[in-house]
């Protein structure tokens, strides 16, 4: 018997050309929790596709309690007792909590003796009993599509307990859960372990890792760089090794005077179907960064899309001293925008980055002459944010949009925002599911914005975010504003304590 | 009153069936707009068999049922697989795609009933004569006043149908199968990811929409129209389809968007016959089950909930 109940090895794997993991080692102990680090697409996630079934290896072995197995498919996995927490829920949203748990390996009863049919009482026992015995709350009988984030990551990793996996591998579980959830699950993750279970941890999150993990891997671009005791190692060198530069945690941020009031809002209200903002005031200063901090859903996105006109609001939106909330989308100028889903409401896809970056102005003179569009004058737009943002593209202006990663997609919708003259520019989330270096890129943008006096209005879920580039910090909870304050004046925990609404 | 509610249920359950069999095939995420053209297929199928067997097996007989019942299945499920082929193999658009089997149904039955006409029997027709099986009557249940008449003069397909549509709705609700169907045309990356085939279970899926089509279109050729031509099904699967959709995609439901249709039919034909009314008014109010489709959408559009993954094609590398 092997002291290692996982080992993978000289694992290759290739997707057209493109190696996603190369020539990779690694051995995990019974018992243990193991983090995966990497940047996005550094190979984590194939990685651990690969010992879930769900893709196969080029090259290489894996060995499963010291036997060699080949792992076809998802059902291979959970029969060598395997499990994975998919970063996207894989769930029935029609269905019960239970229903979803035990889908797939229902308990069947026999009524009247003959019909064999699905026994949902028992199953919904079973379940609570799970939910008990390893901490994890749940409404059994609860239908998913009305349950929270929290709940149905719960749900997943119960639906793995259930199927009495004995190696869970987590895919970045914390990327959708607020700062008090994470603790929850880091508390959980925690439990697992004592119970015996062995726990993948896929992350980019160093303070995670930190804190719950044994031993740590850090991949970059493919290869694995080092395996390392997590204890003996620092925060910042397990970042040097998974970009492979040195690299500054702290922002640097010129302090600058305040301009002029660029934005003023006064008791803007927004109702979809309920009412989603409340009486919401603030003011932006030119060169300031006035951030939104909120937990998703809260009303933070609606306030951003009423600000450029797609949402139809109440109150007053004074831009530059000019009422404008009655105007439309196209008669708010000066106004940039980068939305939450870049996908959904900042590109298509399907066309090039040329016609992508004229998308807000393609009807003006210079890209447009009695009613005939220029594509030259598209081509050579597109061309100059290429170089002056630094975009990385295949094909230049003729890229098609669905290609490119995700960092540059975002360079795209910033380029085509920002040079405008915008004396406005709103980010929602604009780091979403973007690496290290990208975020960087993207921090740096929004700070020579604020240098050039720009007012900027930052939407983001990630604490971490708002904490090192705002100047001014207001907090939404339930469509209300609980708090504005200078962001020297507010600590991460306070922050977290409004969002949740429970600030003394 | 007695002839509405018989004539009522005898094209009720037909309509029922089909659209069951939609929803088998709706719910676990494939539109099926095919369901006519399966009824056509499945319809041609059981008829042609009777016709060629009818020296052997009489017909009306209860052998000559059997056999028509088992070739409408065959053929329809058989048919049903190019659907199945063109959706899930080749991940076509399933809208055209099922558009498509109905106007190849159409073409095809009337090619090869003209064919088969002319060369087996020598007259150049577009239709199989049927007879009609045989019906019964429950005795005393029959009696009741009113509610006696849906034990009158029964025809046997009906009660096949009632048959096979309880069972349906037993295996969609209550067993694994039905909970993996159902969850395909929800999150089908979801059942993949617990180990369900859902390729296979869709495939199945299709079938059986195509099995119990056939069922219907052969219960309208051998029973209330006693022939088979391609006209005697045109208008009835997509009335099945406008059924599921007020059903909301539930079997219950659905059952009674297919009462009320059936029994508007019925009602007004015997409406146009009490009056005696020339055909020119008969054939408007035969407009009443589309008319009252049309009304029905106004009112219920607006609460209908579709699968969720419904048309979506099944991406199996989408994460």
């Amino acid at each position: 018997m092997s002291d290692y109940i996982i080992e993978m090895k000289n694992i290759t794997k290739k997707f057209k050309g493109i190696v996603a993991n190369e020539n990779i080692n690694l051995s995990i102990k019974k018992g243990e929790i193991f983090a995966i680090l990497g940047e996005n697409g550094a190979g984590k996630s194939t990685l651990m596709s690969m010992l879930f079934g769900m893709n196969k290896p080029d090259e290489g072995e894996i060995y499963i309690n010291g036997q060699p197995r080949d792992i076809k498919s998802p059902n291979d996995a959970y029969k060598l007792n395997i499990g994975m927490v998919h970063q996207h829920f894989k769930l029935v949203s029609e269905y019960t909590i239970t229903e979803n748990i035990v889908l797939g390996n229902e308990p069947m009863k026999k009524k009247f003796g003959l019909f064999p049919h699905v026994d949902l009482k028992e199953a919904n026992q079973k379940v609570k009993e799970l939910s008990q015995k390893y901490g994890l709350q749940v409404n059994p009988t609860d239908i998913i599509k009305n349950t929270t984030v929290s709940t149905m990551q719960r749900v997943e990793i119960l639906k793995m307990l259930y199927k009495e996996a004995e190696i869970l591998i987590f895919d970045e579980p914390t990327a959708v859960l607020t700062p008090q959830e994470i603790e929850l699950l880091l508390e959980v993750i925690v439990n697992l372990k004592k119970s015996g279970k062995t726990i993948i941890l896929i992350t980019h999150k160093l303070d995670e890792v930190k804190k719950v993990a044994n031993r740590c891997a850090i991949l970059n671009k493919g290869k694995l760089i080092d395996i390392q005791e997590v204890a003996n190692i620092s925060t910042q060198d397990m970042a040097r090794l998974m970009v492979a530069k040195e690299m500054s945690f702290n922002i640097y941020k010129p302090t600058i005077e305040l301009g002029d009031i660029i934005l003023d809002i006064n008791n803007l209200c927004v109702k979809t179907n309920i009412d989603v903002v409340k009486n919401v005031s603030f003011k932006i200063h030119a060169g300031e960064i006035f951030s939104i901090a909120g937990v998703s859903g809260n009303g933070q996105v609606e306030i951003a899309d009423a600000i450029c006109g797609i949402l139809p609001c109440k109150g007053s939106i004074k831009f530059n001293n000019i009422e404008i909330s009655s105007l439309s989308v196209r008669e708010r100028v000066n106004i940039g925008y980068i939305p939450e889903d870049r996908h959904k409401h900042g590109l298509i896809l399907d066309f090039d980055i040329s016609r992508n970056a004229v998308l807000r102005d393609y009807y003006k003179p210079q890209f447009c002459k009695d009613n005939i569009i220029l594509k030259n004058e598209f081509v050579k737009f597109a061309d100059s944010l290429i170089s002056k943002y630094d975009i990385r593209c295949a094909n230049g202006a003729k890229t098609n949009m669905r290609s490119m990663s995700g960092g540059n997609q975002q360079k795209v919708i910033i380029a085509r925002e920002t040079s405008r003259i915008s004396k406005l520019v709103i980010f929602v989330q604009p780091t979403r599911g973007l690496d290290i270096g990208a975020r960087q890129n993207i921090h740096n943008e929004i700070l020579r914005l604020r240098a050039m006096g720009t007012a900027i209005l930052l939407i983001s879920l990630e604490l971490d975010e708002i904490m090192q580039l705002s100047d001014t910090i207001g907090v939404i909870y339930n469509g209300e504003i609980q708090t504005i304050k200078e962001a020297s004046q507010l600590s991460k925990e306070d922050v977290g304590e409004f969002m949740m609404g429970v600030h003394a | 009153m007695d002839t509405i509610i018989i004539d009522g249920m005898s094209f009720s359950l037909p309509l029922l069936i089909a659209a069951i069999g939609c929803i088998y095939c709706e719910r676990s995420g494939i539109i099926n707009l095919a369901i006519e053209g399966f009824m056509g297929v499945g319809a041609f199928s059981g008829a042609l068999a009777v016709v060629l067997t009818s020296n052997i097996f009489p017909q009306g007989g209860i052998a000559s049922f059997i056999l028509a019942m088992t070739c409408a299945i065959l053929g329809a499920t058989l048919f049903s697989l190019l659907h199945a082929l063109l959706c899930i193999k080749f991940s076509a658009n399933q809208t055209i795609s099922g558009i498509t089997m109905n106007i190849l149904a159409i073409a095809l039955t009337t090619f090869l009933t003209k064919q088969i006409n002319s060369s087996l029997f020598n007259k150049p027709s577009a239709k199989l004569e049927l007879g009609i099986t045989q019906k019964f009557t429950i005795p005393y249940l029959s009696e009741i006043p009113i509610i006696g008449a849906f034990f009158q003069e029964i025809y046997i397909f009906n009660i096949v149908i009632i048959i096979v549509a309880i069972l349906a709705w037993y295996f969609l609700y209550y067993r694994k199968f039905g909970v993996y169907l159902r969850a395909c045309g929800d999150n089908p990356q979801a059942v993949a990811a617990c180990g369900i085939d859902v390729v296979k279970t869709r495939m199945y899926a299709i079938m059986i929409s195509g099995a119990l089509s056939g069922i219907a279109g052969i219960s309208f050729a051998y029973s209330i129209f006693a022939n088979f031509s391609s006209n005697i099904y045109v208008g009835y699967g997509y009335l099945s389809i406008a059924a599921l959709i007020f059903g909301n995609w539930k079997i219950i439901p659905t059952l009674f968007a297919c009462l009320i249709f059936g029994f508007s039919r019925s009602l007004g034909y015997s409406i146009s016959s009490m009056l005696e009314l020339p055909s020119t008014f008969s054939d408007i109010i035969m407009t009443l089950p589309y008319i009252l489709t049309l009304l029905l959408l106004i009112f219920f559009s607006k609460n209908n909930k579709m699968p969720k993954a419904l048309g979506e094609i099944y991406d199996q590398s989408k994460r």
